[in-house]
C-alpha cells in the first residue's frame, strides 16, 4: 500500500516539475517574442496596444528597420560586421593553424614559450587594449578603417584558435607523420595537404565560434571605428538603445533582431558545434 | 609531452619530416654561398609559420598591454606629450570615492553572477537531468547566450523602462506598488542589469554542469539509492563533491567575467544616473574616452586586470593541466 502510494506521489512529483519548468521556460524566451511583436509596430501602437498584442500589420517591420538604418547606420553596419566576421575569422583561423603546426609538429626552439606568447592573448580585460590600439591607429591612419577593423579581430580571435589547434594537432601528430613520411613531402606540402584537410572539424568550429564572437563585439567598434561605414553593428544598434538611445521602441527591437538574425541561423544549423564551443571553451579539451 | 621538445642539435637528423635533411648537410660540406643562405632558410623555415600569428598578437595585442601599463604612470591627455606621474594615478584612483563605489559595484556583479548564473545553472542542470524532453528546454534556455550583449542591453532597456514591460506587467497584474523607474537609483540598477546579464549568462553555465552530471558513473547514483540515499543527500554527498572540477571552472569564469563587465552597463546606463552603476570597465572606459585622463584609466585597467590575471592563473592551471593529457 504504501509502496503503490509514493510511486504514485513520485510521479505527480515529477510531473509538477516538468509543469514548473515548462513555464519558466516560456517566461525566459518571452522577450524573444516581444522584440518579434514590438519590432512590427508603430510606436503609436507600440505604446498604446498591449505588449503581447499582435501587430496590426506585420510589414511594418520593414519600415523599421530602414529607419533605424537611417538612424544609425544598421544596414551599414550589418554589411560591415559581415565582412569583419568572415574575414577576421578566416585570418585568425589560418595564422593560428600554422603556427600551432610548427608548434606542435616542426621543430622548432622552445615551442611551449611561443605558445604561452601567442596564448596569453586571451588573458588581458580588453580595456587593456584600448588606448594604444587608439592612440596607434590615429597615428598611422587605421582609425575608422576597415583595414584596422580587420587587423584587429584578426589578432584577437588567434590566441583562443591557437589554443584549440594546438591540442588537436598534438592528438594527430602521429598519423600525420607517418602520412608525411610516406609522401616524402615538404614541411608546407604536409600542412596544406595532410594537415589542413585533417583540422578541418577544429577549423570548422573555430570559424563559427570566432565568427559569431567578432560579430556580437561592441566595445571595439565604438572605441576604433565613428564613420557609418566602418562602424560594426553592435556599435550602430548600441546608438538606438539603452537610456541614452536615439531610436523608438520599434525601431530599437528593429534593429536588435535584424542584428541577431546571422548568429540565430549560425546556431540553428550548427547547434552541435555551438554546444562543443562553450565545452571547449572552457574545459579546453 | 609535446613535439619538439628538445632542440635539435643534431644537423644530419633523421626527422621525417624533414626528408631534404641530407641536402642540407652536404649544402654544408661544400661551402657554396647561395646553398648556404638556402641552407639557413631551411632553418628558419619552422619559424615562418610562427609570424603571421605573432606579428598580429604582439603587434596589437601584447604591444597595448605594454604601453598600457606604460601609460599608467603618466599624466597624459592624448594631446600633450605625456609626463611622469609615479604612483600618482593609483593613488588617485585608491582615494577617488567613484572609483570606490565602481569597485563595490564590481563586486555586487561578482556577488550576483555567483548566485543567478552559477548556482541557478546548477540548480537548473540537476532538475533538468532527469526531465523527458530535456533537450528542447536546453536549447531554450540557452537560447539568449547567442545573442550580443548589446541585444541584451536593447531588450531589457526595454523592459525596465518607465512604461516597460515589466513595469507595465506589474500594473496588469495588480503590484503596481512594485512599480518603479529600475534603472534610476542605485543599487537597484545595478541589480536590474545583473539579472539582465543573467538571462544570457544561464545558459552556457547549465550546459556545462550537465555535461558534468553526464561524467557521473550511474552505477554510483543507483549504489546510492539501493542504500536509501534520499535526492538531498544525492545531490550534497554525491553529485555536488563529484562536479567540483566542472564546478571550478564556472566558477572562475564567472568571477573573471563579472569584473569585465563592459557592453551591458555601458549601453544600458552609461554607468550612471550620476555614475551610480560604474563599474570598473566602464570607468576605466569613461576616463579614457570621456575625460581623456589616460594616466588615470591606465591605472584602472591595471588594477582591473590584476585582479582578472590572478583569477586566470586559477582557469590556466585548470585548463592547461587538462590538455596536458
Amino acid at each position: 500500500m504504501i509502496e503503490r502510494w509514493s510511486i504514485r506521489q513520485r510521479a505527480l512529483e515529477r510531473y509538477l516539475v516538468l509543469a514548473l519548468l515548462c513555464l519558466f521556460t516560456t517566461a525566459w524566451v518571452t522577450p524573444l517574442a516581444i522584440v518579434a511583436l514590438s519590432s512590427m509596430k508603430t510606436p503609436r501602437e507600440q505604446s498604446q496596444s498591449a505588449i503581447l498584442a499582435l501587430p496590426e500589420n506585420a510589414a511594418m517591420i520593414l519600415d523599421n528597420i530602414a529607419s533605424a538604418s537611417e538612424l544609425a547606420g544598421i544596414g551599414n553596419g550589418l554589411l560591415s560586421s559581415l565582412l569583419y566576421a568572415f574575414v577576421g575569422s578566416v585570418t585568425a583561423v589560418i595564422a593560428a593553424s600554422s603556427a600551432a603546426y610548427s608548434i606542435a609538429m616542426l621543430k622548432i626552439r622552445f615551442p611551449f614559450f611561443w605558445f604561452l606568447i601567442i596564448y596569453s592573448g586571451t588573458i588581458f580585460p580588453f580595456q587593456m587594449y584600448l588606448m594604444p590600439l587608439f592612440g596607434m591607429y590615429q597615428e598611422v591612419g587605421l582609425y575608422d578603417t576597415r583595414i584596422g577593423m580587420l587587423l584587429f579581430y584578426s589578432a584577437i580571435a588567434v590566441p583562443f584558435c591557437i589554443f584549440v589547434f594546438r591540442n588537436y594537432f598534438i592528438g594527430l601528430q602521429g598519423e600525420v607523420i607517418e602520412a608525411a613520411s610516406l609522401d616524402g613531402a615538404s614541411s608546407f606540402q604536409t600542412y596544406m595537404r595532410i594537415v589542413l584537410p585533417m583540422a578541418k572539424p577544429a577549423a570548422l568550429f573555430l570559424f563559427v565560434t570566432q565568427f559569431s564572437w567578432i560579430w556580437n563585439d561592441f566595445l571595439f567598434g565604438q572605441v576604433l571605428a565613428k564613420s557609418d561605414d566602418v562602424r560594426p553593428v553592435m556599435t550602430s544598434l548600441a546608438m538606438l538603445s539603452g537610456t541614452y538611445g536615439k531610436g523608438s521602441i520599434p525601431q530599437q527591437m528593429a534593429g536588435a533582431l535584424t542584428a541577431s538574425i546571422p548568429t540565430l541561423i549560425l546556431f540553428f544549423a550548427l547547434q552541435k558545434h555551438f554546444m562543443q564551443g562553450i565545452i571547449l571553451n572552457t574545459a579546453g579539451e | 609531452m609535446q613535439a619538439g621538445g628538445l632542440p635539435d642539435t643534431n644537423q644530419v637528423s633523421t626527422d621525417p619530416l624533414r626528408n631534404e635533411v641530407p641536402v642540407t648537410a652536404l649544402a654544408e660540406a661544400s661551402v657554396d654561398a647561395p646553398t648556404r643562405a638556402h641552407a639557413l632558410l631551411r632553418k628558419a623555415e619552422p619559424y615562418l609559420y610562427l609570424l603571421p600569428a605573432l606579428l598580429l598578437v604582439g603587434g596589437l595585442l601584447l604591444y597595448s598591454v605594454a604601453h598600457t601599463f606604460a601609460i599608467s604612470f603618466t599624466d597624459w591627455d592624448l594631446i600633450t606629450p605625456p609626463r611622469f606621474a609615479g604612483l600618482q594615478n593609483y593613488i588617485d584612483a585608491i582615494r577617488d570615492p567613484t572609483f570606490t563605489r565602481s569597485f563595490s559595484n564590481t563586486l555586487i556583479w561578482t556577488g550576483g553572477s555567483l548566485l543567478l548564473p552559477v548556482a541557478g545553472g546548477l540548480l537548473l542542470a540537476v532538475v533538468l537531468e532527469r526531465i523527458p524532453g530535456q533537450r528542447v528546454l536546453k536549447t531554450l534556455i540557452y537560447l539568449p547566450a547567442i545573442l550580443s550583449t548589446t541585444v541584451v542591453a536593447a531588450i531589457w532597456s526595454y523592459v525596465y523602462t518607465n512604461n516597460g514591460v515589466l513595469n507595465e506587467t506589474l500594473r496588469w497584474v495588480g503590484l503596481d506598488a512594485l512599480a518603479r523607474p529600475w534603472l534610476v537609483f542605485a543599487p537597484t540598477n545595478t541589480l536590474a542589469m545583473i539579472v539582465a546579464a543573467s538571462w544570457r549568462a544561464l545558459g552556457p553555465s547549465m550546459v556545462l554542469f550537465l555535461v558534468g552530471l553526464q561524467t557521473i558513473p550511474p552505477e554510483l547514483i543507483e549504489a546510492a539509492k539501493i542504500d536509501g540515499a534520499g535526492e538531498r543527500i544525492l545531490f550534497w554527498r554525491i553529485k555536488l563533491p563529484l562536479l567540483r572540477p566542472i564546478t571550478a571552472i564556472v566558477v572562475i569564469m564567472s568571477v573573471i567575467g563579472s569584473f569585465m563587465t563592459f557592453d551591458l552597463v555601458w549601453v544600458m546606463t552609461q554607468g550612471g544616473p550620476g555614475r551610480s552603476s560604474e563599474t570598473l570597465a566602464v570607468t576605466m572606459y569613461r576616463q579614457a574616452f570621456i575625460m581623456w585622463r589616460m594616466g588615470y584609466a591606465g591605472a584602472v585597467a591595471v588594477i582591473l586586470s590584476s585582479i582578472v590575471i590572478a583569477f586566470s592563473i586559477f582557469y590556466l592551471r585548470a585548463t592547461l593541466k587538462r590538455s596536458a593529457l
